[in-house]
């Protein structure tokens, strides 16, 4: 039966690989990006042919690109300077209103000025849709460089790396422009090196909305005067924050739109003083808000954001400013690189606005369509490689015009050609002297080109956010079928295990009626999968986990005072009691005797040690999203002297090392291997302390390199010492020992020493594992999690007991679930949310001296699942105290034998119930692709979800191997 | 041990569970409408403070050791037991998650205290210290499924049926409180007190059937 479980077990686990892979291509498609930055060749006509071959242009300095571009490209920059201002969480609605109607007049008189240019046709505004997520780092790139990021992207980028990909800053910056950055320091990060000026603002204190722009403000009399400049990026955050603390109707937010109304009026009155007029002020918003002031989601509140143009190439005669102008925030990258004579970004996706060159001739407008277009073909040619343009216009041109054209390369090709040839006959027109006639073909060409633009730029986007549903549903399917393989598997496993009980224990009272205990975990699991759906419940997911755990050892506690009643009641119980309790020989209370009362103490004191400490743990981080902002422990600890902290890390270093010594002591065992372990583990503490120590020294230095060195040493002592122990342990113990202890409680030694070799090796493993992992996770967590981390250890640790100490309470089933939902809640425990932003990303660098990510990675993977990896730890350890006294009847320890006993159901119950999640959670998030919070609140906790499915691999199969090693030594010894 | 317990009838069940009904009904009209979610503590206390005297007297009626208890006795049990189950439902909160700041402290007093009422009081009159009592009602609550499904005796289902009720209605009443929709009665332990009545209500009438469909088996088992 052990090789069939287990070959359904693999099987169900690949499946679950398999659709879960599928599932993720699906859902968070990986689009084809150009690589490099555009130079001179994108002033010509994209050839056919494979698009990765780009000839490559040797570099000029800046100066002669600037005249090459201006020579290629046939169109004098319109602007010398840019000022781009962005205000953080602006609706465009508050400037320019909605739907066709000026905004509310409160909001009109909070921005004087800006409405006065506006009203006086000095400037253009648009609603710029922002794509989802609307959160600024994406946004700020998608200004930049014209492309909509997939999702993975914002997920992968949360350490904020530098942005790599052509941008619009990047091609000012190759042609000589000198840029200056006041404000968010998202900037800085995207771009670190590109700024000659720089004073970033940090937009984590969001409490704080005066300071943070008074920050950049007070830079803004020097920089409108010095004449170095000639790209000013100015990025104001304070209204983002003010709506983040009261909404849109805030009264703090009239004050600061007066507050930005007057910083673009200086900015306007400086650049007037050029005569020439060369200086374009560009006023945008990255998202707009809700009415609540957050932001992230996809509805209109939150993608309605500002483009506002000030220049002279916008002027008109007449104008109706509050116009519903819709536009895509992407457009703002090509409308610039035209308008400063710079290549367009290789993956822009946007197309120009053409009010902004007014100033142009039609010829020029017509090139600078051709050019937009030629950039945009080339982005489709990298995405459907059989595309060609020549061959397309050829076949045109031989097969006459499709009215219905079905191919979506049929089509582009129909748009293209249409405007090429206008363009061309308007050219041809040119040489002639009919004014009208050319403005009409003029007119043609535009609406062709326009017509195209559009017609591409939807594609391109839909193609980044577009799913692919049967694949997404026969992933699902694939995921289901392999959550039923294990349900299966578990299902036929119990029905075994009773027949086999119904066997052995005919007189048992372990009876076949629901506990309450069974019924709730049912239920429970049932309830929470109900809570997945709801965006509120993801959110604050810590909630549900901490009531279902303690709610089932609130059971648990209720379930042993009922049994003491009954223990001190029927005389009848207390002999069957009695007789469990002489086969009890769990490893580290060998040789204790302990009588039904003391037992029942313990009893009781374990699972009240579970209850308090989980109640403390839920009490030190107030996490999820919308009560962020309560007391909790860790915020008065924040606020505390720092030597409390360290004091606490201190005794929770020196609790997990005395621990180790008093449980080493209990296995009893003089071996060499023991002592050695015992060494290497206090010298590692040791460490730990030494690393905590000289971080508070020096935390002014951001590196530091005897803490890494330190941090280094703990890793190689750990992993060493640790091998030699799973290695060894299975040897040191002995499997016949005929001078076998008299003291021990044992009926039948002969027999019984035979299973204990096996538990105390497996004890010894596991104890060492979760000791030592206690003693990384102090080393790589943030200060504050010391005491947390300890009581998730005590609750570990009090479980394991509690279980040992009656084995006919709880089935082993209704156990392993039991420490599955301490290892979630202690997750959560530990400050961790469904957002990504609770990710540790500071610790992930610790002991890693270049920067790696594969390293880094699993680090973070290590400190965001520490809690859940314990237990599974745990788990081998419950595995060597549980009752296993039938592999002692076995005369020859036969290997399958001891692997079906001992850890089936530890490994497969965590892979059923994380199969339940995942696969409920994969329908949930199909089912919600196109919620409001789907990018928000249910992608990042999809990512989560994956990364706790590697963490139930991991854990499991460290599980399954240690046993599997540890059976097979000692069946190898035995034959 | 049924021989000597007078077997309730569901008549008197039934006049139990009114008199009860009408304690809490006297303290909703005495604190008025949606006096819980304006003003808790004192709707709390209102509540208590009516429905203490009338399950303590109603259960002491009802008290098992009939021979040997007088009815004094039973009631002064049901004191007793109001503040040691009220110490175990605040236990039971605090270790759920309810808020332990020092401005929530009369609310969970007050709210333990009802919920001591609605659970351990009335086992409290009617069993005294009788262990064996304690062992069969508690193994009642762990074996939910079979409780329910085979009959036992009426006055366990006149005891534990509203006591199981207005436990998972509180524990069912805590769901909505993380939640961020900004409403007043998601406060502790508002919400948690309407499930708590609810659940009790919902209790009584299913302890009320029960008990007639339990009679009518047993009259037809006689015959």
């Amino acid at each position: 039966m052990g090789a069939a479980v287990a070959w359904w077990t693999v099987a169900a686990v690949l499946l679950q690989v398999a659709g879960l892979s599928l599932f993720l291509y699906g859902f968070f498609p990986v689009k084809p990006t150009l690589h490099g930055f555009s130079g001179a060749e994108s002033y010509r006509m994209p050839s056919c042919g494979p698009v990765n071959a780009v000839e490559q242009e040797p570099a000029l300095p800046p100066n002669q690109l600037r005249s090459l571009y201006r020579e290629v490209s046939g169109i004098p920059p319109v602007y010398d300077r840019l000022v781009l201002m962005v205000i953080d969480g602006l609706p465009a609605e508050f400037v320019l209103g909605r739907g066709g109607n000026p905004p509310s007049k409160e909001m009109m008189e909070s921005m004087p000025y800006t409405q006065s240019l506006l009203a006086g046709c000095k400037a253009t505004g648009y609603h710029a849709k922002a794509a989802p997520p609307t959160v600024t780092m994406p946004r700020l790139k998608a200004m930049v460089s014209g492309a909509i990021g997939g999702f993975l992207d914002v997920a992968f980028n949360f350490n904020t790396q530098a942005f790599l990909e052509d941008n619009l800053l990047d091609q000012l910056h190759m042609i000589g422009h000198k840029l200056v950055m006041l404000g968010d320091e998202t900037w800085i990060k995207l771009f670190p090196t590109l700024f000659a000026r720089q004073d970033g603002v940090s937009s984590f204190y969001v409490r704080d909305t005066t300071e943070v722009d008074f920050n950049v403000s007070r830079h803004l009399d020097f920089e409108l005067v010095a004449k170095d400049w000639s790209v000013l990026v100015l990025h104001y955050l304070g209204l983002d924050h003010v709506g983040h603390i009261g909404g849109r109707r805030s009264v703090l937010m009239t004050q600061k739109m007066k507050e930005m109304d007057d910083v673009i009026r200086r900015v306007h009155d400086a650049s007037l003083q050029d005569n020439l007029e060369r200086t374009l002020l560009v006023v945008v918003s990255d998202h707009g808000m809700t009415e609540g002031g957050n932001h992230g989601g996809s509805s209109y509140e939150e993608t309605d954001s500002l483009a506002l143009f000030i220049g002279h190439s916008v002027q008109r005669r007449h104008c109706s400013p509050y116009d519903q102008n819709e536009a895509l925030q992407v457009d703002l990258a090509p409308t610039l690189a035209l308008l400063f004579g710079v290549p367009i970004p290789k993956n822009n996706i946007g197309v120009l606005l053409p009010e902004l060159f007014n100033s142009l001739t039609d010829d020029q407008k017509l090139r600078t369509l051709e050019l937009n277009s030629w950039q945009i073909l080339r982005l489709l040619q990298a995405q459907i490689p059989a595309f060609c343009l020549e061959e397309c216009i050829n076949s045109e041109d031989s097969l006459g015009i499709d009215i219905h054209p079905e191919y979506i390369e049929k089509k582009i090709c129909h748009f293209l050609s249409k405007a090429f040839a206008s363009h061309q006959s308007s050219r041809l027109q040119q040489s002639s002297d009919f004014k009208s006639a050319e403005a009409l073909y003029v007119g043609t060409a535009v609406d062709n080109y326009h017509g195209f633009l559009r017609y591409a730029s939807e594609w391109l986007s839909h193609r980044a956010t577009d799913k692919p549903f049967y694949l997404l549903i026969s992933a699902i399917l694939l995921m289901t079928l392999s959550c039923l393989f294990l349900m299966g598997t578990v299902s036929s496993l119990f029905k075994g295990q009773s027949l086999s009980q119904a066997y052995h224990q005919s007189e048992s009272h372990l009876d076949q009626r629901w506990h309450l205990d069974e019924v709730f975990i049912l239920i429970g699991i049932f309830l929470y999968v109900i809570s997945l759906g709801s965006s509120s419940f993801v959110e604050e997911e810590q909630y549900t986990w901490n009531f279902l755990t303690s709610t089932l050892y609130l059971i648990f506690l209720i379930k042993t005072v009922q049994s003491m009643l009954k223990g001190s009641n029927s005389t009848l119980v207390r002999r069957v009691e009695g007789k469990s309790f002489d086969a009890n020989n769990f490893s580290y209370a060998t040789n204790y005797e302990l009588t039904p009362g003391k037992r029942d103490g313990y009893k009781l004191c374990t699972v009240l040690i579970v209850l308090i400490a989980g109640r403390v743990i839920r009490a030190w981080h107030q996490g999820g999203i919308n009560w962020v902002h309560f007391p909790d422990i860790s915020k008065s600890l924040a606020q505390a002297d720092s030597s409390i902290v360290k004091s606490l890390q201190t005794i929770s270093v020196l609790a997990v090392m005395t621990l180790y010594s008093v449980s080493l002591k209990l296995l009893r065992a003089k071996s060499k291997v023991v002592r050695g372990v015992w060494w290497s583990h206090i010298s590692c503490g040791l460490l730990v302390l030494l690393h905590i120590w000289e971080n508070q020294i020096n935390t002014s230095l951001p590196i530091n390199h005897n803490t890494t060195s330190i941090a280094k040493l703990f890793y190689a002592i750990a992993s060493v010492s640790i091998s030699s122990t799973v290695l060894a342990s299975p040897w040191i113990f002995p499997i016949y020992s005929m001078e076998a202890k008299p003291a021990s409680s044992d009926s039948n030694p002969v027999k019984d020493i035979d299973s204990r070799g096996i538990r105390n090796s497996v004890f010894l493993t596991g104890i060492t594992y979760i000791m030592f992992w206690c003693l990384l996770q102090l080393l790589l967590q943030q200060p504050i999690n010391a005491i947390p981390l300890l009581l998730i250890f005590l609750q570990t640790f009090s479980s394991i007991a509690y279980f040992s100490l009656d084995k006919t309470l709880h089935k082993q089933w209704v156990q392993v679930i039991a420490m599955q939902f301490l290892g979630m809640a202690g997750h959560f425990g530990l400050g961790n949310t469904n957002s990504l932003a609770s990710i540790d990303v500071a610790g992930a660098f610790i002991g890693v001296s270049s920067y790696s990510t594969v390293l880094s990675g699993i680090l973070m993977f290590i400190i965001t699942y520490g809690s859940p990896l314990m237990l599974y730890l745990g788990m081998l350890v419950y595995i060597s105290v549980k009752d296993s006294d039938d592999i002692s009847t076995q005369r020859q320890l036969k290997l399958s034998y001891i692997l079906d006993k001992m850890v089936t159901l530890p490994c497969l119950l965590p892979l059923l119930i994380n199969s339940v999640a995942l696969t409920s959670y994969t329908t949930v998030l199909l089912l919600m692709r196109n919620h409001l919070f789907v990018w928000s609140v249910f992608s990042p906790k999809y990512l989560y979800v994956c990364a706790a499915t590697v963490c139930t691999y991991v854990g499991v199969s460290i599980i399954a191997m240690t046993a599997v090693y540890t059976g097979a030594v000692f069946s190898f010894q035995t034959r | 041990m049924p021989a000597q317990v007078t077997q309730i009838s569901a008549v008197t069940a039934a006049a139990a569970h009114v008199l009860c009904l009408a304690g809490l009904a006297a303290a909703h009209a005495l604190a008025g409408r949606g006096a819980l979610v304006s003003n808790p503590a004192l709707a709390l206390r209102l509540l208590v403070v009516c429905e203490a005297p009338v399950v303590i007297a109603v259960f002491s009626y009802l008290r098992r050791d009939r021979k040997s208890c007088s009815f004094i006795k039973a009631a002064a049990r049901g004191l007793i037991g109001l503040p040691v189950g009220a110490l175990l439902n605040a236990f039971g909160a605090i270790v759920l998650g309810a808020p332990v700041g020092i401005k929530y402290w009369t609310v969970t007093i007050y709210w333990s205290l009802l919920m001591s009422l609605f659970t351990f009081v009335p086992a409290a009159c009617v069993f005294g210290a009788s262990k064996i009592d304690w062992q069969n009602v508690l193994s009642h609550s762990m074996y939910v499924l079979d409780f329910y499904f085979t009959p036992t005796d009426a006055d366990n289902y006149i005891i534990s049926v509203p006591c199981h009720g207005a436990v998972l209605g509180a524990w069912l009443g805590a769901w909505p409180m993380p939640l961020d929709w900004e409403r007043p009665w998601q406060e502790w332990p508002i919400c948690v007190t309407y499930g708590a009545v609810a659940g009790y209500l919902v209790g009584m009438a299913v302890s009320l059937v029960l008990i007639a469909v339990h009679k009518r088996r047993v009259r037809a088992k006689s015959d």
